[in-house]
């Protein structure tokens, strides 16, 4: 257990160290420059923005400036669009929103997907079955943008329920959650239902009832573990994405989360924010495929971790 | 030949049972009109090729068939007095596992992998006798030991994946023995098991009936633990009983050309009959496209004309066994013989 905690840790490492090289070299050969648009830069001031952010630097020196800057300090640099800021502070800022959104989103997510599969799966081919397969592909068709528009005519200008936009409450925080837990759900529900169908079929379902155990203890004690398994594999790389937060949703609902930077800070050439955004991704997204390792280990006992 | 049925009330009475299934080829007779009778302490062993009708015929009267697909369209089975498939589910959910238990074929997949053995063996008794957790879990250990699991009080704790196939279809018997119940219904037990596991099983399964006094519904395709086991056979072919008999003269004198072709396809070691083996020809038949008259008459060495036209039903033969065939495989001539290559 420990030997497979180091063991993975070194290779989260290893991961890290990849993606940084290859998002450095990605980034140094795409042409353009964070400081390219800003027109009538005298030479001396162009050369001083290059100073300050280490840009003046041969290639490999740049690289090892900062591999030893991220490996000694946790330093991600300055942010070069966003300035006066580091590239720590932009996510110590934009990470709580997102992950409060995420976290709303995700507890959403995982009570309508799994109930809605639960009942798909154990009235199968039912008014309900049908009727919520339909809408969770729906969920899955829908872009969030559309969805937002429809919940915002709905709950904010017709019955004004919620507030249409901002960051500070929780009524605030409802209606970019569905948005962004919906496809989620529609997910959820879709792997549940396909776990517990192909679970029930199995014989010891067949075993547990031939005891006489009533339906309610077999769904729940003999089925539902094993028909988890799959939601948890889905769950690991969707919480990294759903706690980084999502663009669309974060503008639509004027939300100071990360979502925003993924774009910007490529389209700005903001190498260091750019480079901060990948390697915080790539970390929290080996770190769920962890717990997603631990997870299933402990669900499914002929699991070995080694 | 067996003392003990006929004369009191049978444990277990079914009567004309009909199963049908739904399928893309249309509706399915699985079972068409068995009865049988099984007395306490007996075992009655239900023999017959996969997709006979043998396990579905079981499950039937324990209320696990599938539905949809499957349906229960005629019947009744009196068990101690009460219809099992007039019952509602969760009078029925009373009987199995208490009253009437299973085992089934494959113990690798018929116990559940997430659970513990201790988790699925005390979740019976603490259901249908009231155990507390620790009663439960000693009496579960005494079965455990019972059914010769050594150490049992440290492996109950383990899973199924750490114990061998013999030692899960163990485990499946000790579970299925726990409530001490009055029929035993065996799903092809030991086919999954080496050769000297299964005689070990059955062995096994045989002391535990002598001590217990369970009667046991054998479904097997193996007449080997028929002989071993039963008092007396119902040989079962596309749904249908063909021939019933107590196991000696069903081994002795067959009178229906299908147990006769069962027969001759086993080695003997007692000297009678050829030595050359001969295998039914053809294969079993597909239930959906049913031929006319007897199921069998494609794959059957006396067919007449007759057997196109009229479908047997069983009727006492000279020798006290029930046959279900229109010729007297006695003194018939095997017509098709000489046809086949």
């Amino acid at each position: 257990m420990i030997l497979f905690l180091v063991k993975r840790l070194i290779w989260i490492g290893l991961t890290l160290w990849a993606v940084f090289t290859a998002s450095f070299l990605l980034m140094s050969s795409v042409p353009g420059g964070p400081f390219q648009s800003e027109r009538n830069m005298s030479p001396e001031v162009r050369l001083r923005w290059l100073e300050r952010y280490d840009l003046d630097a041969p290639l490999h020196e740049q690289y090892t400036n900062q591999l030893t800057g991220l490996v000694t300090r946790f330093d991600l640099g300055l942010s070069m669009s966003l300035q006066d800021f580091t590239v720590n502070d932009v996510i110590a800022q934009g990470f709580p929103v997102s992950a409060s959104l995420g976290i709303f989103a995700l507890v959403f997510a995982l009570a309508l997907g799994l109930a809605a599969g639960m009942v798909s799966a154990l009235w199968r081919q039912s008014i309900w079955d049908v009727a919520l397969m339909s809408l969770a592909t729906l969920g899955i068709a829908l872009p969030n943008f559309v969805l937002a528009s429809v919940l915002i005519l709905l709950l904010v200008f017709k019955l004004p329920i919620f507030p249409s936009a901002g960051w500070g409450s929780l009524e605030q925080l409802v209606l970019p959650a569905i948005c962004l837990g919906a496809p989620f759900a529609a997910y959820i529900a879709r792997l549940t239902r396909t776990g517990l169908l192909e679970i029930l079929s199995q014989d010891f379902i067949r075993t547990a009832r031939a005891k006489g155990l009533p339906a309610r203890r077999v769904v729940l004690r003999h089925a539902l573990r094993g028909a988890l398994l799959p939601v948890v594999s889905f769950l690991g790389p969707a919480i990294a994405g759903i706690l980084t937060g999502s663009l669309v949703v974060e503008r639509i609902f004027a939300l100071p989360g990360l979502g925003s930077h993924f774009i910007e800070a490529a389209t700005q050439r903001d190498y260091s924010l750019a480079m901060g955004m990948v390697l915080f991704y790539t970390a929290l997204l080996t770190t769920m495929n962890l717990l997603v390792d631990l997870a299933y280990a402990w669900l499914d006992p002929r699991v070995k971790l080694d | 030949m067996n003392e003990r049925s006929g004369t009191d009330r049978p444990l277990l009475a079914v009567e004309n049972l009909q199963v049908q299934f739904r399928t893309d080829e249309g509706i399915v007779q699985a079972v068409d009109g068995i009865s049988f009778t099984i007395a306490a302490g007996e075992t009655l062993g239900i023999v017959g090729e996969s997709g006979s009708g043998k396990s579905v015929t079981n499950l039937a009267l324990m209320g696990l068939i599938p539905q949809p697909p499957g349906k229960v369209v005629a019947g009744q089975a009196r068990f101690q007095g009460e219809d099992l498939l007039g019952m509602s589910p969760a009078a029925l959910a009373k009987i199995r596992g208490n009253r009437i238990a299973m085992i089934f074929q494959d113990p690798m997949t018929s116990l559940n992998p997430f659970l513990t053995v201790a988790q699925q063996m005390t979740e019976v008794t603490e259901l249908h006798l009231g155990f507390s957790r620790r009663q439960a879990l000693d009496h579960a250990v005494a079965m455990l030991e019972r059914v010769g699991i050594a150490d049992a009080g440290r492996r109950i704790f383990g899973y199924p994946h750490e114990f061998s196939g013999g030692m899960r279809q163990r485990v499946m018997i000790a579970m299925a023995l726990s409530c001490k119940p009055d029929l035993l219904i065996a799903d092809e037990p030991t086919t999954a098991l080496d050769v000297t596991i299964q005689a070990q099983i059955l062995e096994m399964m045989q002391q535990l009936q002598r001590e217990e006094g369970t009667a046991i519904i054998m479904i097997t395709h193996d007449l080997g633990v028929v002989a071993k086991l039963c008092h007396r056979v119902n040989v079962m072919y596309a749904g249908r009983f063909v021939e019933k008999a107590p196991v000696e003269r069903l081994f002795a004198q067959p009178r229906h050309p299908y147990t006769l072709g069962l027969l001759e396809s086993l080695p003997r070691l007692d000297g009678q009959g050829s030595n050359r083996l001969t295998a039914i020809s053809g294969s079993p038949p597909d239930l959906a496209q049913l031929p006319d008259g007897c199921a069998f008459r494609p794959r059957c060495p006396y067919a007449i004309e007759r057997c196109a036209s009229e479908t047997p039903t069983l009727v006492d033969q000279e020798n006290g066994n029930r046959a279900a065939c229109l010729i007297d495989v006695t003194t018939s001539p095997r017509v098709a013989e000489t046809k086949r290559p």
